[in-house]
């Protein structure tokens, strides 16, 4: 009776935060229907919702080669960054004994590390690599600012794998190179699949690198493109409004199609401590 | 053709060495059982073989191959781990053909192998599971299907049947013998029960603490204890041990007795021996006869009546027990006192290192 | 005679055989090859930079002429510059709502429904709670913005309910522009606190709680005693999640306020980037940006002490 109430009540709470989560995309969504230019109120369902305002938007944020850009970025950086932190982190769950522990220690330490606090010199590597304002000031330094939690990650998943299947690959005439790929990656690829759906997003919703790195939107990320966005049109509410839910639509609709696979990824994500 | 040849074989960890020096040599088609404690090094030796451990010193040769720096792929064995080690990604075919697919087998040929061997082990209808789906004795036959597969020159059993059910690892010890016999293959096999030990081997090496304490065929062990660690570990229950007095000493006799135990004679080459040394006699429970005229008195406290045999407990009067497994029904209760004697010819000495005599 | 030859020489024999080049060599190698490219893109893109911060944070250098070294000037001017001071406090002030108010109601929520969430209800509260974790910062940033405008959501609101006196344009309002920028990191961060405190509070034993009521517990000692401390590595994680997300906050605060009024919502991480590519001040963005580092780790670190798992 008593458990019953108070069950009732947590639905209750959990209903209003759902809603609260709700409101600004909903109010988001009531502007981008008013007439292009004017000043709607907050939630207020149009009398006559302007639809065109979503198709003027796609063409003045350039959607396609929006979608594009984020995408060859994505390609750039995740695939990459998997391989290589899968590597080593079975290298240094497998491979290595305790005397290398330090080198885990040194990945581990950039965890906590804010990207701001190494914009300002990736600024000035990437302008002495040659690439500023390419998609690569982007890709690069992505693909090293993962690397500590890609590497914690992978590690933690090849520690749980048992020693014994190393050996029986081993006895079966594996090399670590053979174990590795018919063995160990099969196995880590929920793993794998979790970090690849975090770098998906991290990356997509990447907004310091492309706003320091690279100048023209249509060479950045989807919320670097965003900013941009916001910056140009930002006094046209229902026009920005349109805008800005169009740039979200990828990620949302991709999290809804794999709702379940993200929401394990980001909690699991976010237990890296 | 491959028999093994182990010299002087160590290993350490930084200071601490945990095999001190074994020599051992294994003749072809022998089926040889490591036996010991916990901790005694028996599988630590066999992963060395398996080339999964370097060795700090010694030699191994495999066949007439020395092996120490060779990978243990190239080495010619196969093994079967404690917790099996299945790839569980792979379903049962894959798993048994993954070595022969590795060694880039003729495709044709491995299916035939792989179908063989499943015929072998009686799992054909296995071949499309994946190991998470099987029971605990499925995947044992898959492990062990893993290993004939590669029709190796020496099979390793790491404690294979401790994950398994009582029932199920007699069926699977008989098996283990009959692919034995099949096979023909050299077989060492690490356990940490002397019944598997007992029932497999050809050959037992017994090892505690890093050193080899005896080798020898199950019987020669039960029979005949090179000490006292080797006399407590092999028999069931556990042999009793009493500490004894030499009174005196004649050709091929000599005449003990103890605080528990009363002047008895008993057969021996009692060359080295002087009378008023310190002895240890070893009894197997077995050994006893219920005797008015016995040796040992006590006070009975346990009685436990498995119809073949009757095993009593039995207080002496320093307060140590004596376990004896009477043949038949006793109608001996808790509380009575027992009066033991023993067949002269089943005591075991020991001197006072613990070595036979 | 024998014997002691045959044991004489026998450590000898050993003695040169010890360096052994199966296991030792080649296995490092190995594991160097499969290691090495992480850790170069890592020294590359992380360690190297990390460097050039440090070494930058002692000059002075506009980015372009030629730099000065400067000592500890730029962090000196850290410590003491009025205006820096307000910004490190800002991201603080951050904190508190960055991080108290999700785990609050997480720990609220949490211990009211005390069991999984399945079915259909569950699922959607999954996957609307998760939607803020999902978008970019920089969305959640226009969205409120959008929200706190003056005929925004929040305003229609107050007006509604006829608190029209406090209707404001609220982030250039100097007293709420943080609180409000706040509340945005605490509805972007809320989500992903409270499913992972559900998920925390279904792995406590029941019987625990119903052991906790049978030795005569009330609702609270419950709480006290056997959610919190059953909770104590969730809560860990929320608090070190968020903490990070408040003192490196930089999209919201970009989008939003861009740092304004004033420098009322300016957060170390804005500073930085204004500081080097605005003012040219390299070697003072360096130091601060050296500076906000060692704080992220000074803050979250006897977070994890406290709530490490004991073994």
């Amino acid at each position: 009776m008593n458990a019953k109430l108070q069950s009732l009540l947590a639905r209750a709470l959990i209903v209003i935060l759902m809603g609260v989560t709700l409101l600004p995309f909903l109010s988001m969504f009531s502007a981008a229907l008013a007439p292009s230019g004017t000043y709607p109120y907050g939630l207020q369902w149009p009398s006559d919702p302007q639809w065109i305002n979503f198709v003027k938007a796609f063409e003045v944020a350039n959607m396609g080669q929006l979608l594009l850009s984020s995408t060859l970025i994505v390609v750039g950086v995740v695939p990459v960054s998997v391989l290589v932190s899968t590597m080593a982190g079975y290298g240094l769950a497998k491979l290595t004994s305790d005397k290398y522990k330090w080198l885990y220690l040194i990945f581990v330490a950039g965890l906590t590390l804010p990207f701001e606090a190494v914009i300002t010199p990736l600024y000035y590597e990437v302008r002495a690599l040659g690439l500023l304002n390419t998609r690569f000031a982007i890709i690069l330094p992505l693909i090293g600012l993962y690397m500590p939690f890609s590497v914690y990650w992978m590690r933690a998943h090849f520690l749980n794998v048992p020693k014994d299947l190393t050996e029986a690959a081993q006895l079966d005439g594996a090399t670590r190179w053979g174990e590795f790929w018919r063995v160990q990656v099969p196995l880590a690829r929920p793993a794998i699949m979790s970090l690849s759906i975090l770098l998906f997003l991290w990356t997509w919703n990447q907004f310091l690198l492309p706003v320091v790195l690279v100048r023209d939107p249509m060479q950045r990320t989807m919320a670097g493109a965003l900013g941009a966005f916001q910056g140009q049109w930002g006094t046209d509410v229902p026009l920005l409004c349109a805008g800005s839910l169009m740039i979200l639509a990828p990620t949302i609709i991709l999290f809804l199609l794999f709702q379940r696979q993200f929401v394990a990824a980001l909690m699991q994500g976010a237990v890296k401590g | 053709m491959a028999g093994l040849e182990l010299k002087d074989i160590r290993k350490s960890y930084g200071n601490v060495e945990v095999i001190k020096g074994v020599d051992l040599s294994i003749a072809h088609g022998e089926f040889v059982v490591f036996v010991g404690p916990s901790g005694c090094g028996k599988s630590t030796l066999l992963r060395m073989i398996a080339g999964l451990e370097d060795i700090t010193g010694g030699d191994i040769h495999i066949g007439d191959r020395l092996v120490n720096d060779v990978e243990p792929r190239d080495r010619g064995v196969a093994m079967v781990f404690q917790s099996y080690a299945l790839y569980p990604h792979m379903t049962v075919y894959d798993n048994v053909g993954f070595a022969l697919k590795l060694a880039k087998t003729d495709k044709q040929v491995r299916d035939k192998k792989i179908r063989e061997v499943a015929q072998v082990l009686q799992m054909e209808e296995l071949l499309d599971r994946k190991p998470a789906q099987l029971s605990g004795g499925q995947r044992q036959r898959v492990a062990i299907g893993r290993a004939i597969v590669r029709e190796p020159e020496v099979f390793l059993f790491d404690e294979p049947l401790s994950n398994l059910d009582a029932a199920l690892r007699v069926d699977m010890r008989m098996e283990l013998s009959r692919l034995h016999a099949d096979l023909g293959a050299t077989m060492i096999y690490v356990t940490h029960d002397q019944v598997e030990a007992m029932t497999l081997a050809d050959k037992i090496v017994v090892l505690d603490n890093g050193i080899v304490q005896q080798i020898g065929s199950p019987l020669e062990l039960y029979n005949r204890p090179a000490n006292l660690f080797v006399a407590g570990f092999i028999g069931s229950p556990k042999m009793n041990i009493l500490p004894v007095d030499v009174l005196e000493t004649a050709e091929n006799t000599i005449t003990i007795a103890g605080t528990t135990i009363e002047k008895t004679t008993l057969p021996c080459a009692s060359a080295s021996i002087q009378a008023g040394s310190g002895l240890t006699l070893g009894l197997r429970p077995q050994a006893f006869v219920a005797d008015p005229e016995g040796v040992l008195k006590g006070k009975v406290e346990l009685v436990e009546r498995l119809g073949h045999e009757t095993i009593i407990r039995i207080r002496l009067k320093d307060e140590t027990t004596v376990t004896a497994a009477l043949v038949g029904q006793s109608d001996l209760e808790p509380g009575d006192m027992a009066s033991l004697g023993f067949k002269p010819e089943e005591a075991h000495l020991f001197n006072a290192s613990g070595e036979r005599i | 005679m024998q014997v002691t030859t045959h044991t004489g020489s026998n450590p000898d024999k050993r003695a040169t055989r010890l360096p052994r080049s199966r296991g030792s060599r080649k296995t490092r190698l190995v594991a160097w090859a499969f290691i090495a490219p992480a850790a170069i893109a890592y020294a590359g893109f992380v360690l190297v930079p990390l460097l050039m911060s440090v070494y930058y944070s002692f000059l002075r250098w506009d980015g372009i002429g030629k730099a000065r070294f400067n000592g500890l000037a730029n962090y000196i001017t850290v410590v003491t510059d009025p205006d820096l001071l307000q910004i490190i406090g800002n991201s603080f002030l951050l904190v508190l709502y960055f991080t108290v108010i999700p785990v609050g109601l997480g720990l609220a929520v949490a211990s009211a429904i005390r069991s999984h969430m399945g079915g259909p209800f569950g699922t959607a509260t999954r996957t609307i709670l998760f939607l803020p974790q999902v978008i970019p910062l920089v969305a959640a940033g226009i969205a409120w913005s959008w929200m706190y405008a003056s005929s925004g959501l929040v305003n229609q609101f107050l007006r509604t309910i006829g608190l029209d006196s406090w209707a404001r344009g609220w982030l250039g309002d100097f007293t709420f522009a943080l609180p409000a920028v706040g509340m945005i990191g605490a509805w972007v961060l809320l989500g992903l606190c409270i499913m992972l405190l559900v998920t925390g509070i279904t792995k406590i034993d029941p019987s625990l709680y119903e052991a906790a009521r049978l030795d005569g517990a009330n609702a609270w000692d419950e709480f006290r005693y056997v959610t919190l401390p059953g909770l104590r590595q969730e809560i860990g994680v929320c608090v070190t999640v968020t903490i990070i997300q408040a003192l490196a906050a930089f999209d919201i605060v970009y989008i939003a306020t861009g740092g304004g009024p004033g420098i009322n919502t300016t957060v170390p991480g804005l500073e930085i980037y204004r500081l080097a590519f605005a003012h040219r001040q390299v070697g003072l963005a360096s130091a601060l940006a050296i500076v906000l580092m060692i704080l992220v780790l000074i803050s979250i670190a006897p977070v994890q002490w406290l709530t490490r798992e004991k073994k």
